[in-house]
């Protein structure tokens, strides 16, 4: 790029047009700060050239997690994002369970895993629980002993089996407990814990709350029986106030 | 009151004739010496210069901040002052 002192005052008007930059004459007085003016435009330009594509290759990886779950033939070589590949492709045979065995952490519906799910919940039993509150460890852990399965499925699979039916009643409890909607709650808490963009498969179509809902109409619950239970056992006004005392 | 100094209303009040530079709102002694380096002496001129860039007060207020070293508060001061005396006598 020429130097802009080198420019004829017509070359700086074009320029400060095709910046953009509202300007009078191109004068003695005025060209010093019109050519200033450019410069600052025009380094302007290009760093707004350079800025989006990081967001790009961001968002990218994201749509790239996303329709790698659905995939059916897992190609281990592939694996540029982290963790979570991982743990899809190591299931070749549970490509229709793909989706659903993500589920396990955001449970959205029990009876399909009862077929499914018989080993991330028999082996993750414990981690079931602390699940609640501590997501990442539970994902963590449980990604090798999926990698495991990757090789010695069979054996997993019949071997899993005879805890599950052990386990049922164990498992069957929690989720007595959680209603639908508070199984829909835990798909909350998970996308918030692994922000690490590597739980793509649960649709956070909710809107995303920090506190699960069930939470928070427990929470009103309670607050309003406390607010109940004050009205109530407030002593009444005496109808007069003037009794003789005998 | 508004918030303009004396000095703004003396200038904004009367066509500013052959006024120095430093009468106007926000150029004191030590801006209008400056400006008067740059062959602005005469509050006209500067005035000249307001008209030259389109009575843009940004505009103006940079360049007046380029030439002259004001900060911010004294050029947009002055920016103001030009612009209410071109509302009363342009």
């Amino acid at each position: 790029m020429a130097a802009l002192s080198n420019k004829s005052d017509q070359e700086i008007k074009d320029l400060l047009d095709e910046y953009g930059i509202k300007h009078g004459p191109v004068v003695d007085t005025t060209r010093p700060l019109y050519e200033k003016k450019l410069k600052e435009a025009m380094a302007k330009a290009k760093v707004t050239v350079t800025k989006p594509s990081p967001d790009r290759t961001f968002y990218r990886e994201d749509q790239e997690e996303v329709t790698y779950v659905t995939c059916q033939t897992p190609v281990r070589s592939e694996g540029p994002s982290g963790d979570g590949k991982p743990y899809m492709r190591s299931r070749p045979e549970y490509s229709e369970r793909d989706r659903v065995d993500d589920k396990p952490y955001s449970r959205p519906e029990y009876s399909e895993r009862n077929r499914v799910d018989d080993k991330p919940y028999s082996r993750s039993k414990l981690e079931y629980r602390e699940r609640d509150r501590v997501d990442d460890k539970p994902y963590s852990r449980s990604k090798p002993e999926y990698r495991e399965r990757d090789r010695v499925d069979d054996k997993l699979y019949s071997r899993s089996r005879p805890e599950y039916s052990s386990g049922r009643q164990y498992i069957d409890e929690p989720h007595v407990y959680n209603t639908p909607s508070s199984s829909s709650s835990y798909s909350k808490p998970t996308p918030v814990m692994k922000s690490g963009g590597v739980v793509k498969k649960e649709n956070t179509t909710s809107s995303g709350r920090l506190i699960p809902l069930w939470i928070q109409f427990l929470v009103f619950l309670i607050v309003a029986g406390f607010l109940y239970f004050i009205f109530t056992n407030m002593e009444s006004a005496e109808s007069s106030p003037f009794n003789k005392i005998q | 009151m508004s918030t303009t100094s004396q000095k703004h209303r003396d200038f904004v009040g009367e066509p500013m004739g052959d006024k120095p530079v430093t009468a106007l709102s926000g150029i004191g002694e030590v801006l209008g010496n400056k400006l008067e380096e740059q062959g602005f002496d005469r509050a006209f001129v500067v005035l000249g210069q307001y008209l030259l860039l389109r009575k843009d007060g940004e505009l103006f207020t940079e360049w007046l901040k380029d030439t002259s070293g004001a900060n911010t508060r004294n050029a947009t001061s002055c920016s103001q002052c030009l612009r209410e005396w071109c509302d009363s006598f342009l």
